[in-house]
């Protein structure tokens, strides 16, 4: 059972040093601990309530006031004063103090009094979107009662059957389903949590594989290393990141969805055979990637950037059957793609192993193609000194330090 | 005395460009990446809006009115109907598998309830753990119900004589008319790439500025850097840091021409506003970077802490979820962030075109963030000329 203490040789080695190391412990720790409270909490008001609006109410008649008292009275929108004409309103909302805008029009009265069509013209400020989807979504709401009753008053006299005609139309409902009040942490929290997990490893991996390297170069190889085979060594390194990495997960998946009440209707036996094979596709893609970290820092700079295209990458914000070919191929390359869609689908949406099979097959397929990539990187890097004894290696080491220097 | 100086900041700027050239990561930083990223944004949002998302259907009706229906919904632009379900259970199965996005439900005996006036209710399922999908879902939907719901009254009342208006003015009579000041068609491009875009590349800065000081400790070279300029601090940061700014400019002219001129973005203030905010945006980002220099002078510390702080700009500027819903410590906190004013300005000047004086406040702001790097200047002398690395 020689492989077997050599594994646990190098787990136990690299346990200690994922503790010890300050620098890997920021990574591996304490971004997996706050990050997610910080957003959560960040986006713990879900969407944004009561926008402020101006009003410009040209008609100022019953029906204009009515009409202006009941969108105030929305939860989305707060009208935050009116305004005499549209040139004082459209400051307001260049100064800030205001986001959106409604403008009555004078002709308002008339028109509804003629039986033409009134119209509400509504003005948005487009720095975020959600202010438009609030200022749109209310008075919708607003204008569908309004026109129901003065339907109804205008009916007074018809026959019954213009009367139905009328009244009855098919009536469209709309239901949010899984994220029921369309709310941005329920939305994002999630696959933020996913992405967080494989780029918190990556870059705790590399740091670590840097220092490796780094101190190669000068001629120090940890003892540890020597008179193991690749594979051994990636085992135990592997098994190291997984003990870690469950625990970091449990919190993640487990801890924070109940500490801001976010959405979690999956089965945790699904969610569980999900996220294994997540965090293992996760450790060899990361022990991949440690291969071209040529020392600690060089590697973090090189990999923070692609943080936010990953998140965009995956699907969850801009739809996945919108992305263009090539970055759809591209995002197959990174195990977030699969983990994000397959864990918001059983998270959020309480699907089943069974329904998420084309992502758990990916996360498969990338375990075992960036565990033999992984092998490689290992079998370059040190299979020349595996297998040596402990004095040849560091002298050979040495006279190579020598000559670079 | 003054013209040895001189020739100090330019010796260490030539020594700079060297050490720059010699090592790929600088490369890959100052070029590689950010013009991944600039291509990667614009290209995956090209069209501004995602076109023909799967929506689904049960129609447990199926009556020429309802199949008539659906027919004029997959008219839409934005959604496109890919499958019709036996059942609600069947279609929920496929929203859980993600094949579709949304799906519209008719109960049955819907028509049969149209036709004897009782208002049968059709419903429209979405999932907003995609939430940009289920938003334009709902647009869609809403026009559609708009359009459909009147379909067999209006026919009726042409049939009656009455004028188009006329038919308007009875089957709604109040109309709301929606404008979105700045960026109409609702593109998401114009929305997110205008701050992503920069926020790519001042991430990148604050990193690279921190990796070209301090891993000068950690290669033992600092001492020869700070006896070319004779050990003042400020003419060793101007000469390396004035050669990354040369790139750092031209990267920024880049997105700007990609934003502006390749995609033709709004850009209501002309050039010169937006070229100026990306301007103060890269100084910042540098004097940020020598800050949290001079704050831990230890490279990994530093780094660690700039990748953080970094990151967390990107939600904190508003840019995507306004800042206006963040509970109040994180609002008073995103007041620290440079991207913020970045962000404010843009608004004010490419999407809003307002005069300058609107945005002195952002310019103000950036501007009093290029006063960090003069608070610590010592301890950072202090580390370059005496700190031996260790490890």
């Amino acid at each position: 059972m020689k492989w077997l203490h050599n594994i646990l040789e190098v787990f136990r080695e690299e346990l200690h040093n994922s503790i010890f190391d300050e620098g890997v412990v920021v990574f591996f720790f304490i971004v997996p601990l706050l990050y997610p409270l910080l957003y959560a909490y960040l986006y713990s008001n879900e969407t944004v309530r009561e926008v402020a609006t101006v009003a410009v109410d040209n008609a100022n008649s019953a029906t204009s006031r009515e009409f202006l008292r009941k969108v105030d009275a929305t939860a989305d929108v707060n009208i935050i004063g009116h305004c005499a004409d549209m040139q004082e309103a459209v400051d307001l909302i260049h100064k800030h103090k205001a986001y959106c805008l409604i403008y009555i029009p004078a002709e308002f009265d008339y028109a509804l009094m003629d039986g033409k069509q009134a119209v509400v013209e509504l003005y948005s400020d487009m720095g975020s979107l959600l202010y438009y989807k609030a200022l749109l979504s209310s008075c919708t709401e607003v204008s569908l009662a309004m026109n129901k009753d003065i339907k109804t008053q205008r009916l007074v006299g018809a026959t019954d059957k213009q009367a139905s005609t009328f009244n009855h139309p098919i009536e469209y409902e709309y239901v949010p389903m899984f994220n029921t009040q369309s709310g941005f942490a329920t939305f994002l929290i999630p696959a933020v949590l996913v992405l967080l997990i494989q780029q918190t490893m990556v870059l705790g991996v590399g740091m670590m594989a840097g220092e490796e390297r780094e101190k190669k170069r000068r001629g120090i190889l940890e003892p540890h290393v020597l008179g193991k085979k690749p594979w051994e060594m990636l085992m135990g390194k592997g098994a190291a990141y997984l003990a870690i990495y469950l625990v970091v997960a449990a919190y993640v998946f487990c801890v924070v969805p109940r500490l801001f009440h976010l959405i979690q209707i999956g089965q945790w036996q699904d969610m569980v055979a999900f996220l294994f094979p997540y965090l293992l596709a996760c450790i060899f893609f990361s022990l991949t990637l440690s291969g071209i970290a040529h020392n600690r820092e060089v590697f973090i700079i090189m990999f923070v950037f692609v943080s936010v295209p990953l998140l965009f990458i995956s699907g969850i914000s801009w739809p996945s059957c919108s992305i263009p070919h090539f970055w759809k191929v591209v995002s197959w390359l990174f195990p977030s793609t699969f983990g994000i869609n397959g864990f918001v689908k059983i998270n959020n949406t309480g699907a089943l192993l069974r329904d998420v099979r084309p992502e758990l097959i990916g996360l498969w397929i990338q375990t075992a193609f960036y565990a033999f990539t992984a092998w490689l990187v290992y079998y370059r890097s040190y299979g020349k000194h595996l297998k040596d004894s402990i004095e040849v290696a560091e002298v050979k080491l040495q006279a190579r330090w020598a000559e670079y220097l | 005395m003054n013209n040895e100086n001189k020739s100090g900041l330019m010796r260490v700027m030539r020594r700079e460009v060297l050490r720059m050239l010699s090592q790929p990561v600088y490369i890959f930083c100052m070029v590689v990446a950010p013009l991944i990223g600039y291509i990667f944004f614009t290209t995956l949002m090209g069209q501004g809006l995602p076109a023909d998302i799967p929506v689904g259907v049960v129609d447990e009706d199926n009556t020429a009115v309802t199949r008539q229906v659906l027919r004029n919904l997959d008219a839409f632009q934005q959604s496109e109907i890919v499958e019709q379900y036996a059942s609600f259970g069947e279609a929920r199965e496929a929203m859980q598998q993600g094949k579709i996005y949304a799906f519209y439900y008719i109960p049955k005996g819907t028509t049969e309830q149209a036709l004897s006036s009782k208002q049968p209710k059709v419903s429209f399922y979405t999932n907003p753990s995609y939430l940009v999908a289920a938003s334009l879902e709902y647009r869609d939907m809403k026009m559609m119900a708009e359009l459909a719901s009147g379909a067999i009254a209006r026919e009726t009342l042409y049939a009656e004589g009455y004028t188009d208006e006329q038919v308007m003015g009875i089957l709604q009579p109040i109309k709301m008319e929606m404008h979105a000041i700045g960026n109409p068609g609702l593109n998401y491009s114009i929305y997110l790439s205008n701050i992503l875009l920069p926020a790519m590349l001042m991430l990148l800065i604050f990193q690279v500025t921190i990796y070209s000081i301090l891993s000068e400790v950690k290669e033992g070279v600092s001492k020869h850097w700070m006896e070319l300029v004779d050990g003042n601090i400020y003419k060793a940061l101007a000469g390396k840091l004035l050669p990354q700014l040369a790139v750092w400019m031209v990267m920024g002219a880049v997105y700007l021409v990609i934003l502006y001129a390749y995609w033709d973005f709004p850009l209501k203030s002309g050039i010169w506003p937006m070229a100026l905010a990306a301007l103060l945006l890269i100084l910042v980002s540098q004097a940020f970077g020598v800050f949290l220099c001079e704050l831990l002078p230890s490279l990994r510390w530093a780094l660690s802490i700039a990748t953080l702080w970094g990151v967390l700009s990107f939600p904190i500027s508003g840019f995507s979820f306004p800042q206006i819903a963040f509970p109040a410590p994180l609002r008073a906190l995103s007041y620290l962030y440079p991207l913020r004013y970045y962000y404010l300005t843009y608004v004010d000047q490419a999407l809003n075109g307002l005069p300058l004086c609107y945005s002195w406040a952002n310019f103000a702001a950036l501007l009093a963030f290029l006063a960090l790097p003069m608070l610590l200047p010592n301890r950072l002398k202090k580390c370059l000329l005496e700190y031996q690395y260790t490890r």
